[in-house]
Protein backbone atom coordinates (compact mmCIF):
# COMPACT_ATOMS: atom_id res chain seq x y z
CA UNK A 1 0.00 0.00 0.00
CA UNK A 2 1.24 3.57 -1.21
CA UNK A 3 0.75 6.30 0.93
CA UNK A 4 3.35 8.76 -0.90
CA UNK A 5 2.44 12.11 -2.75
CA UNK A 6 1.72 10.82 -6.04
CA UNK A 7 4.21 13.79 -6.97
CA UNK A 8 6.89 11.70 -4.82
CA UNK A 9 6.24 8.46 -5.90
CA UNK A 10 6.03 9.78 -10.01
CA UNK A 11 9.20 11.84 -9.31
CA UNK A 12 11.93 9.22 -10.12
CA UNK A 13 10.23 8.06 -13.68
CA UNK A 14 9.78 11.61 -14.50
CA UNK A 15 13.34 12.42 -13.69
CA UNK A 16 14.60 9.46 -15.85
CA UNK A 17 12.55 10.52 -18.70
CA UNK A 18 13.70 13.88 -18.65
CA UNK A 19 17.14 12.79 -18.87
CA UNK A 20 16.77 10.75 -21.48
CA UNK A 21 15.19 13.77 -23.44
CA UNK A 22 18.17 16.24 -21.89
CA UNK A 23 20.55 13.42 -23.48
CA UNK A 24 19.03 13.50 -26.93
CA UNK A 25 17.74 16.75 -27.28
CA UNK A 26 19.70 19.04 -30.03
CA UNK A 27 22.51 21.11 -29.22
CA UNK A 28 20.84 24.41 -29.61
CA UNK A 29 17.94 23.77 -27.29
CA UNK A 30 20.00 22.80 -24.52
CA UNK A 31 22.19 26.17 -24.69
CA UNK A 32 21.13 27.06 -21.22
CA UNK A 33 22.80 24.38 -19.55
CA UNK A 34 25.83 26.48 -19.88
CA UNK A 35 24.68 28.78 -17.08
CA UNK A 36 24.39 25.79 -14.98
CA UNK A 37 28.42 24.79 -15.66
CA UNK A 38 29.24 28.19 -14.68
CA UNK A 39 27.65 27.74 -10.98
CA UNK A 40 28.94 24.05 -10.71
CA UNK A 41 32.24 25.76 -11.27
CA UNK A 42 31.54 28.62 -9.12
CA UNK A 43 30.96 25.77 -6.11
CA UNK A 44 33.94 23.51 -7.01
CA UNK A 45 36.87 25.42 -7.34
CA UNK A 46 36.92 26.10 -4.16
CA UNK A 47 38.25 22.78 -3.39
CA UNK A 48 39.83 22.00 -6.99
CA UNK A 49 42.08 25.17 -6.88
CA UNK A 50 44.12 24.76 -3.52
CA UNK A 51 44.84 21.41 -4.04
CA UNK A 52 45.96 22.29 -7.61
CA UNK A 53 48.16 24.93 -6.01
CA UNK A 54 49.82 22.53 -3.79
CA UNK A 55 50.50 20.05 -6.35
CA UNK A 56 52.10 22.77 -8.45
CA UNK A 57 54.21 23.61 -5.87
CA UNK A 58 55.23 19.69 -4.92
CA UNK A 59 54.81 18.54 -8.12
CA UNK A 60 56.38 21.64 -10.64
CA UNK A 61 54.54 22.21 -14.15
CA UNK A 62 58.00 21.29 -16.34
CA UNK A 63 59.09 24.89 -18.04
CA UNK A 64 59.97 24.91 -21.47
CA UNK A 65 64.02 25.18 -20.35
CA UNK A 66 64.33 22.78 -17.47
CA UNK A 67 68.09 22.71 -17.46
CA UNK A 68 68.41 27.12 -18.08
CA UNK A 69 69.30 29.58 -15.69
CA UNK A 70 66.55 32.40 -15.06
CA UNK A 71 68.69 34.94 -17.14
CA UNK A 72 69.12 32.39 -19.96
CA UNK A 73 65.26 31.47 -19.69
CA UNK A 74 64.71 35.56 -19.83
CA UNK A 75 66.97 35.63 -22.89
CA UNK A 76 65.26 32.66 -24.83
CA UNK A 77 61.76 34.31 -24.35
CA UNK A 78 62.81 37.34 -25.45
CA UNK A 79 64.79 35.45 -28.78
CA UNK A 80 61.10 34.05 -28.83
CA UNK A 81 58.85 37.01 -28.78
CA UNK A 82 61.38 38.87 -31.44
CA UNK A 83 61.44 35.77 -33.96
CA UNK A 84 57.62 35.91 -33.70
CA UNK A 85 57.25 39.16 -34.21
CA UNK A 86 59.95 38.82 -37.03
CA UNK A 87 57.94 35.75 -38.98
CA UNK A 88 54.48 37.36 -38.25
CA UNK A 89 56.11 40.64 -39.83
CA UNK A 90 57.62 38.84 -42.76
CA UNK A 91 54.08 36.82 -42.96
CA UNK A 92 52.45 40.02 -42.89
CA UNK A 93 54.72 41.62 -45.49
CA UNK A 94 54.00 38.88 -47.89
CA UNK A 95 50.27 39.02 -47.30
CA UNK A 96 50.47 42.96 -47.43
CA UNK A 97 52.00 42.43 -51.25
CA UNK A 98 49.42 40.19 -51.94
CA UNK A 99 46.93 42.94 -51.21
CA UNK A 100 48.63 45.66 -52.87
CA UNK A 101 47.77 43.76 -55.80
CA UNK A 102 44.32 42.87 -54.63
CA UNK A 103 43.71 46.60 -53.79
CA UNK A 104 44.57 47.31 -57.34
CA UNK A 105 41.89 45.15 -58.58
CA UNK A 106 39.21 46.90 -55.80
CA UNK A 107 39.27 44.71 -52.94
CA UNK A 108 38.54 45.30 -49.78
CA UNK A 109 40.79 46.72 -46.84
CA UNK A 110 41.89 43.95 -44.20
CA UNK A 111 40.63 44.98 -40.45
CA UNK A 112 43.20 46.14 -38.32
CA UNK A 113 45.45 44.17 -36.53
CA UNK A 114 45.69 45.85 -33.02
CA UNK A 115 45.59 43.03 -30.21
CA UNK A 116 44.71 43.65 -26.41
CA UNK A 117 46.42 41.08 -24.89
CA UNK A 118 45.04 39.70 -21.23
CA UNK A 119 46.82 37.55 -18.76
CA UNK A 120 44.53 35.52 -16.57
CA UNK A 121 45.23 32.64 -14.24
CA UNK A 122 43.37 29.10 -14.67
CA UNK A 123 41.00 28.39 -12.31
CA UNK A 124 41.04 24.30 -13.07
CA UNK A 125 41.24 21.81 -15.33
CA UNK A 126 38.13 19.99 -16.53
CA UNK A 127 37.35 16.77 -18.65
CA UNK A 128 38.36 16.25 -22.18
CA UNK A 129 41.23 18.28 -21.93
CA UNK A 130 39.73 21.55 -21.29
CA UNK A 131 40.87 24.53 -19.08
CA UNK A 132 38.44 27.01 -16.88
CA UNK A 133 40.25 30.88 -17.11
CA UNK A 134 39.28 33.11 -14.70
CA UNK A 135 37.43 35.81 -17.29
CA UNK A 136 34.30 35.97 -19.40
CA UNK A 137 32.13 38.31 -20.93
CA UNK A 138 33.15 40.91 -18.46
CA UNK A 139 36.64 41.20 -20.99
CA UNK A 140 34.75 41.03 -24.04
CA UNK A 141 35.63 37.43 -24.74
CA UNK A 142 34.08 35.57 -27.16
CA UNK A 143 33.83 32.05 -28.65
CA UNK A 144 37.25 31.58 -31.09
CA UNK A 145 39.58 34.18 -28.74
CA UNK A 146 43.24 32.79 -29.44
CA UNK A 147 45.01 31.38 -26.30
CA UNK A 148 48.81 31.45 -25.85
CA UNK A 149 51.44 30.67 -23.13
CA UNK A 150 54.77 32.35 -22.52
CA UNK A 151 53.59 34.70 -24.89
CA UNK A 152 53.86 32.69 -28.08
CA UNK A 153 53.13 29.62 -27.38
CA UNK A 154 50.05 28.68 -28.70
CA UNK A 155 47.74 27.21 -26.02
CA UNK A 156 44.14 26.75 -27.67
CA UNK A 157 41.23 28.60 -28.10
CA UNK A 158 38.19 29.98 -26.10
CA UNK A 159 34.58 27.59 -26.30
CA UNK A 160 32.88 28.44 -23.96
CA UNK A 161 32.34 32.02 -22.26
CA UNK A 162 30.00 32.71 -19.22
CA UNK A 163 30.14 36.22 -17.20
CA UNK A 164 33.33 35.82 -15.10
CA UNK A 165 34.36 31.95 -16.71
CA UNK A 166 35.90 31.00 -20.14
CA UNK A 167 36.15 27.29 -21.06
CA UNK A 168 39.62 27.11 -23.51
CA UNK A 169 40.20 23.98 -25.45
CA UNK A 170 43.92 22.82 -25.79
CA UNK A 171 45.17 22.81 -29.34
CA UNK A 172 46.05 19.09 -28.49
CA UNK A 173 42.86 18.13 -27.51
CA UNK A 174 42.00 15.11 -28.88
CA UNK A 175 38.35 16.66 -29.68
CA UNK A 176 40.43 19.84 -31.44
CA UNK A 177 40.13 20.89 -34.94
CA UNK A 178 42.97 19.93 -37.59
CA UNK A 179 45.19 22.88 -37.75
CA UNK A 180 47.58 23.99 -40.55
CA UNK A 181 51.32 24.89 -39.89
CA UNK A 182 54.34 25.38 -41.07
CA UNK A 183 57.34 23.98 -40.54
CA UNK A 184 60.81 25.96 -40.41
CA UNK A 185 63.42 24.69 -42.47
CA UNK A 186 66.30 26.81 -41.40
CA UNK A 187 65.97 29.56 -38.44
CA UNK A 188 65.60 32.55 -40.94
CA UNK A 189 62.21 31.25 -41.82
CA UNK A 190 62.76 31.80 -45.55
CA UNK A 191 62.46 27.72 -45.77
CA UNK A 192 59.14 26.46 -45.07
CA UNK A 193 57.01 23.55 -45.95
CA UNK A 194 53.20 23.34 -45.08
CA UNK A 195 51.62 20.41 -42.84
CA UNK A 196 48.16 19.74 -41.61
CA UNK A 197 48.32 18.56 -38.02
CA UNK A 198 46.00 16.49 -36.24
CA UNK A 199 45.82 16.08 -32.63
CA UNK A 200 46.59 12.86 -31.27
CA UNK A 201 44.97 12.75 -27.53
CA UNK A 202 48.53 12.38 -26.26
CA UNK A 203 49.65 16.07 -25.89
CA UNK A 204 51.24 16.05 -29.32
CA UNK A 205 49.84 16.54 -32.85
CA UNK A 206 50.78 14.57 -35.95
CA UNK A 207 50.76 15.66 -39.51
CA UNK A 208 52.61 14.65 -42.89
CA UNK A 209 55.18 17.03 -44.54
CA UNK A 210 56.34 16.55 -48.17
CA UNK A 211 59.94 16.81 -49.02
CA UNK A 212 60.95 17.93 -52.57
CA UNK A 213 63.56 14.89 -53.02
CA UNK A 214 64.73 11.49 -51.06
CA UNK A 215 68.18 13.36 -50.92
CA UNK A 216 66.75 15.51 -48.01
CA UNK A 217 67.51 14.50 -44.39
CA UNK A 218 64.64 13.55 -42.83
CA UNK A 219 66.42 13.70 -39.06
CA UNK A 220 67.60 17.55 -39.54
CA UNK A 221 63.61 18.11 -39.47
CA UNK A 222 63.38 16.52 -35.40
CA UNK A 223 63.29 19.98 -33.45
CA UNK A 224 62.67 22.39 -36.23
CA UNK A 225 59.84 24.85 -35.11
CA UNK A 226 56.27 24.54 -36.29
CA UNK A 227 54.03 27.76 -35.95
CA UNK A 228 50.28 28.09 -37.43
CA UNK A 229 49.58 29.13 -40.64
CA UNK A 230 45.99 28.58 -40.89
CA UNK A 231 43.46 30.87 -42.18
CA UNK A 232 40.42 29.14 -39.62
CA UNK A 233 42.58 31.06 -36.85
CA UNK A 234 42.77 35.26 -36.68
CA UNK A 235 45.37 36.88 -38.73
CA UNK A 236 47.21 37.91 -35.01
CA UNK A 237 47.58 34.34 -34.60
CA UNK A 238 49.32 33.81 -37.50
CA UNK A 239 53.26 32.25 -37.06
CA UNK A 240 52.48 31.92 -33.17
CA UNK A 241 54.37 28.43 -31.96
CA UNK A 242 52.34 25.39 -31.98
CA UNK A 243 55.76 23.46 -30.90
CA UNK A 244 58.70 21.74 -32.42
CA UNK A 245 58.91 18.55 -33.79
CA UNK A 246 59.59 15.48 -31.36
CA UNK A 247 60.41 12.72 -34.26
CA UNK A 248 59.56 12.00 -37.53
CA UNK A 249 57.51 8.48 -38.20
CA UNK A 250 58.69 6.46 -40.73
CA UNK A 251 56.32 6.31 -43.92
CA UNK A 252 57.71 3.64 -46.27
CA UNK A 253 55.24 3.54 -48.53
CA UNK A 254 55.75 6.85 -49.35
CA UNK A 255 59.26 8.07 -48.63
CA UNK A 256 58.81 11.56 -49.57
CA UNK A 257 56.10 11.98 -47.01
CA UNK A 258 56.64 11.04 -43.50
CA UNK A 259 54.67 12.00 -40.56
CA UNK A 260 56.22 14.40 -38.32
CA UNK A 261 55.19 14.52 -34.27
CA UNK A 262 54.74 17.68 -33.00
CA UNK A 263 54.62 18.30 -29.39
CA UNK A 264 53.93 21.96 -27.66
CA UNK A 265 57.25 23.33 -25.73
CA UNK A 266 55.82 23.62 -22.49
CA UNK A 267 55.06 19.27 -22.09
CA UNK A 268 51.82 19.51 -20.50
CA UNK A 269 49.41 22.26 -21.59
CA UNK A 270 47.15 21.34 -18.92
CA UNK A 271 49.09 22.72 -16.12
CA UNK A 272 49.75 26.18 -17.19
CA UNK A 273 49.22 28.64 -13.89
CA UNK A 274 48.44 31.46 -16.58
CA UNK A 275 47.28 31.78 -19.89
CA UNK A 276 47.17 35.60 -22.23
CA UNK A 277 44.31 36.09 -24.36
CA UNK A 278 44.58 37.68 -27.62
CA UNK A 279 41.97 39.71 -28.09
CA UNK A 280 41.17 42.44 -30.84
CA UNK A 281 41.66 45.62 -29.41
CA UNK A 282 39.03 47.64 -31.09
CA UNK A 283 35.56 48.02 -28.88
CA UNK A 284 35.76 48.04 -25.31
CA UNK A 285 39.32 47.53 -24.30
CA UNK A 286 38.87 49.70 -21.26
CA UNK A 287 37.28 47.15 -20.27
CA UNK A 288 38.47 44.29 -17.23
CA UNK A 289 40.49 44.71 -13.95
CA UNK A 290 44.09 42.40 -15.24
CA UNK A 291 46.77 43.52 -16.59
CA UNK A 292 46.03 44.19 -19.87
CA UNK A 293 48.49 45.73 -22.57
CA UNK A 294 47.99 46.67 -26.68
CA UNK A 295 50.33 45.55 -29.28
CA UNK A 296 50.48 47.08 -32.66
CA UNK A 297 49.55 45.50 -35.98
CA UNK A 298 53.10 47.34 -36.92
CA UNK A 299 56.32 47.28 -35.53
CA UNK B 1 21.66 8.85 4.73
CA UNK B 2 22.66 12.40 6.19
CA UNK B 3 22.39 14.53 2.54
CA UNK B 4 24.74 16.69 4.31
CA UNK B 5 27.60 14.62 4.94
CA UNK B 6 27.04 13.30 1.12
CA UNK B 7 26.97 16.66 -0.06
CA UNK B 8 30.07 17.34 1.21
CA UNK B 9 31.85 14.26 0.65
CA UNK B 10 31.01 14.94 -3.32
CA UNK B 11 32.07 18.34 -3.08
CA UNK B 12 35.85 17.36 -2.02
CA UNK B 13 35.82 14.46 -4.27
CA UNK B 14 34.78 16.70 -7.21
CA UNK B 15 37.10 18.83 -6.27
CA UNK B 16 40.07 16.39 -5.46
CA UNK B 17 39.46 14.81 -8.74
CA UNK B 18 39.38 17.76 -10.87
CA UNK B 19 42.75 19.11 -9.29
CA UNK B 20 43.86 15.65 -9.91
CA UNK B 21 42.80 14.74 -13.66
CA UNK B 22 46.30 16.28 -15.23
CA UNK B 23 48.59 14.45 -12.56
CA UNK B 24 46.63 11.30 -12.50
CA UNK B 25 46.69 10.92 -16.17
CA UNK B 26 47.71 6.95 -17.03
CA UNK B 27 49.99 8.48 -20.05
CA UNK B 28 47.02 8.88 -22.71
CA UNK B 29 44.87 12.06 -22.25
CA UNK B 30 41.26 11.03 -21.18
CA UNK B 31 42.36 7.60 -19.01
CA UNK B 32 41.95 9.03 -15.52
CA UNK B 33 40.54 7.20 -11.90
CA UNK B 34 37.57 8.23 -11.05
CA UNK B 35 37.00 9.43 -7.48
CA UNK B 36 33.07 9.33 -7.98
CA UNK B 37 32.35 6.46 -8.99
CA UNK B 38 34.17 4.68 -5.80
CA UNK B 39 31.65 7.18 -3.86
CA UNK B 40 29.17 6.29 -5.65
CA UNK B 41 29.25 2.75 -5.44
CA UNK B 42 29.92 2.74 -1.50
CA UNK B 43 26.15 4.41 -1.09
CA UNK B 44 24.65 2.07 -3.10
CA UNK B 45 25.92 -0.69 -1.11
CA UNK B 46 24.89 0.99 2.09
CA UNK B 47 22.00 3.72 1.66
CA UNK B 48 18.45 3.00 1.02
CA UNK B 49 17.48 1.91 -2.22
CA UNK B 50 15.50 5.23 -3.38
CA UNK B 51 18.39 7.24 -1.94
CA UNK B 52 21.15 5.76 -3.49
CA UNK B 53 19.43 6.33 -6.82
CA UNK B 54 18.75 10.04 -6.09
CA UNK B 55 22.45 10.65 -5.38
CA UNK B 56 23.65 8.51 -8.42
CA UNK B 57 21.14 11.00 -10.97
CA UNK B 58 22.90 14.06 -8.89
CA UNK B 59 26.43 12.66 -8.92
CA UNK B 60 25.63 11.79 -12.59
CA UNK B 61 24.32 15.75 -13.13
CA UNK B 62 26.94 17.02 -11.63
CA UNK B 63 29.80 15.20 -14.07
CA UNK B 64 27.64 16.13 -16.87
CA UNK B 65 28.09 19.93 -15.64
CA UNK B 66 31.58 19.50 -15.57
CA UNK B 67 32.38 17.38 -19.12
CA UNK B 68 32.09 19.41 -21.46
CA UNK B 69 31.59 17.87 -25.37
CA UNK B 70 33.24 19.38 -27.90
CA UNK B 71 30.93 20.75 -31.54
CA UNK B 72 32.13 20.79 -34.79
CA UNK B 73 31.94 24.86 -35.32
CA UNK B 74 34.95 25.03 -32.56
CA UNK B 75 32.30 25.48 -29.44
CA UNK B 76 31.58 23.00 -26.60
CA UNK B 77 28.29 22.16 -24.84
CA UNK B 78 27.35 20.60 -21.80
CA UNK B 79 24.72 17.58 -22.50
CA UNK B 80 22.40 16.82 -19.03
CA UNK B 81 21.96 13.05 -19.35
CA UNK B 82 24.26 10.77 -20.47
CA UNK B 83 26.21 10.47 -16.80
CA UNK B 84 22.81 10.40 -14.73
CA UNK B 85 21.57 7.87 -16.73
CA UNK B 86 24.90 5.91 -16.81
CA UNK B 87 25.35 6.20 -13.34
CA UNK B 88 22.10 5.46 -12.30
CA UNK B 89 22.33 2.21 -14.30
CA UNK B 90 25.49 1.08 -12.05
CA UNK B 91 23.91 2.53 -8.92
CA UNK B 92 20.86 -0.01 -9.93
CA UNK B 93 23.19 -2.99 -10.94
CA UNK B 94 24.80 -2.60 -7.49
CA UNK B 95 21.27 -2.41 -5.72
CA UNK B 96 20.85 -5.80 -7.54
CA UNK B 97 23.69 -7.68 -6.29
CA UNK B 98 24.58 -6.09 -3.02
CA UNK B 99 22.65 -8.59 -1.32
CA UNK B 100 25.21 -11.21 -1.90
CA UNK B 101 28.33 -9.24 -1.58
CA UNK B 102 30.41 -8.71 1.73
CA UNK B 103 30.03 -5.25 2.15
CA UNK B 104 32.97 -4.12 4.67
CA UNK B 105 35.71 -5.71 2.55
CA UNK B 106 37.65 -3.25 1.05
CA UNK B 107 38.14 -5.47 -2.42
CA UNK B 108 34.14 -5.59 -3.19
CA UNK B 109 34.29 -1.65 -3.01
CA UNK B 110 37.20 -2.33 -5.62
CA UNK B 111 35.67 -4.77 -8.30
CA UNK B 112 32.34 -3.26 -8.21
CA UNK B 113 33.50 0.39 -8.47
CA UNK B 114 35.04 -1.24 -11.99
CA UNK B 115 32.08 -2.77 -12.80
CA UNK B 116 29.88 -0.05 -12.12
CA UNK B 117 32.09 2.08 -13.90
CA UNK B 118 31.79 -0.01 -16.88
CA UNK B 119 28.41 -0.32 -16.88
CA UNK B 120 27.89 3.40 -15.96
CA UNK B 121 30.34 4.49 -19.23
CA UNK B 122 29.09 1.78 -21.94
CA UNK B 123 25.38 4.09 -21.15
CA UNK B 124 27.39 7.17 -21.51
CA UNK B 125 28.71 6.16 -24.71
CA UNK B 126 25.64 4.50 -26.11
CA UNK B 127 23.67 7.59 -25.47
CA UNK B 128 26.64 9.77 -26.90
CA UNK B 129 26.67 7.57 -29.87
CA UNK B 130 22.52 7.73 -30.09
CA UNK B 131 22.61 11.45 -30.06
CA UNK B 132 25.07 11.72 -32.84
CA UNK B 133 22.92 9.50 -35.19
CA UNK B 134 21.27 12.11 -36.67
CA UNK B 135 22.81 15.59 -37.23
CA UNK B 136 24.59 16.39 -33.86
CA UNK B 137 27.53 18.58 -34.00
CA UNK B 138 29.09 17.07 -31.35
CA UNK B 139 33.32 15.89 -32.29
CA UNK B 140 32.98 11.76 -31.03
CA UNK B 141 34.23 8.90 -31.50
CA UNK B 142 32.83 6.16 -30.17
CA UNK B 143 35.31 3.29 -30.55
CA UNK B 144 38.03 5.93 -29.19
CA UNK B 145 36.28 6.20 -26.47
CA UNK B 146 34.84 3.31 -25.33
CA UNK B 147 38.62 2.49 -25.28
CA UNK B 148 39.17 5.06 -23.28
CA UNK B 149 36.57 4.88 -20.63
CA UNK B 150 37.26 0.88 -20.06
CA UNK B 151 40.35 1.74 -19.31
CA UNK B 152 39.52 4.25 -16.80
CA UNK B 153 37.06 1.66 -15.44
CA UNK B 154 40.54 -0.62 -14.64
CA UNK B 155 42.26 2.68 -13.17
CA UNK B 156 39.30 3.40 -10.76
CA UNK B 157 40.04 0.16 -9.40
CA UNK B 158 42.85 2.27 -7.79
CA UNK B 159 41.23 4.81 -6.76
CA UNK B 160 38.41 2.64 -5.12
CA UNK B 161 41.51 0.99 -2.91
CA UNK B 162 42.56 4.09 -1.64
CA UNK B 163 39.04 5.61 -1.09
CA UNK B 164 37.82 2.73 0.73
CA UNK B 165 40.05 3.31 3.90
CA UNK B 166 38.43 6.76 3.87
CA UNK B 167 34.41 5.56 3.19
CA UNK B 168 34.63 2.80 6.01
CA UNK B 169 35.82 5.34 8.51
CA UNK B 170 33.18 7.61 7.47
CA UNK B 171 30.46 5.32 7.15
CA UNK B 172 29.07 6.01 11.00
CA UNK B 173 28.76 9.67 9.41
CA UNK B 174 26.59 8.76 6.29
CA UNK B 175 23.98 7.57 8.84
CA UNK B 176 22.60 4.17 6.31
CA UNK B 177 19.79 3.01 8.18
CA UNK B 178 18.92 0.25 5.38
CA UNK B 179 17.93 -3.30 5.31
CA UNK B 180 19.85 -5.47 2.90
CA UNK B 181 18.53 -8.61 2.62
CA UNK B 182 20.99 -10.95 2.13
CA UNK B 183 20.83 -14.30 0.32
CA UNK B 184 22.34 -16.85 2.50
CA UNK B 185 22.52 -15.46 5.99
CA UNK B 186 20.97 -13.41 8.53
CA UNK B 187 19.61 -9.83 7.23
CA UNK B 188 22.17 -6.91 7.69
CA UNK B 189 21.34 -3.67 9.21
Amino acid sequence: MQHQPLIVRWSMPITIVLLFVLALAPVRLIGWTSWFNAQTIVVFMPVANPIGSALDFIIPPQAANRGASERERELTGEIDRYRTQLLQIKHENDRLNELIEQFSRGAQITPNLDVRQIHRPRISSLYNDTLVIRTGKIDGLTQGTVVVVDAVQLLGKVTRVNARTATVRMITAKSAQQIMATVLLNDEGSEQVSCLLTPVGDGTLIGEVARSSADDSWGQLVGREVRLLDNQWPQHAQMLVIGTIERIQRNDTQPLRQRIIVRPTIKDLRRVPEVILRLPAEGDAGSGSGSDSIIGGSP
Amino acid sequence: MNWFVFAFVSWVLFGVELALLPILDAGDRGVHASMIIPLLTFIALYAPRKQAMWSAIILGVVMDLLSPMAQIDGGSAFIIGPHALGYLLACHFVLAIRGSLIRRNPLTLVIISIAASFIAQIAVVALFTLRNLGTNPLIWDAGDQLVQRSFSSLYTGLSALALSIIFFALAPTFGFHSTVPTRFARTIK
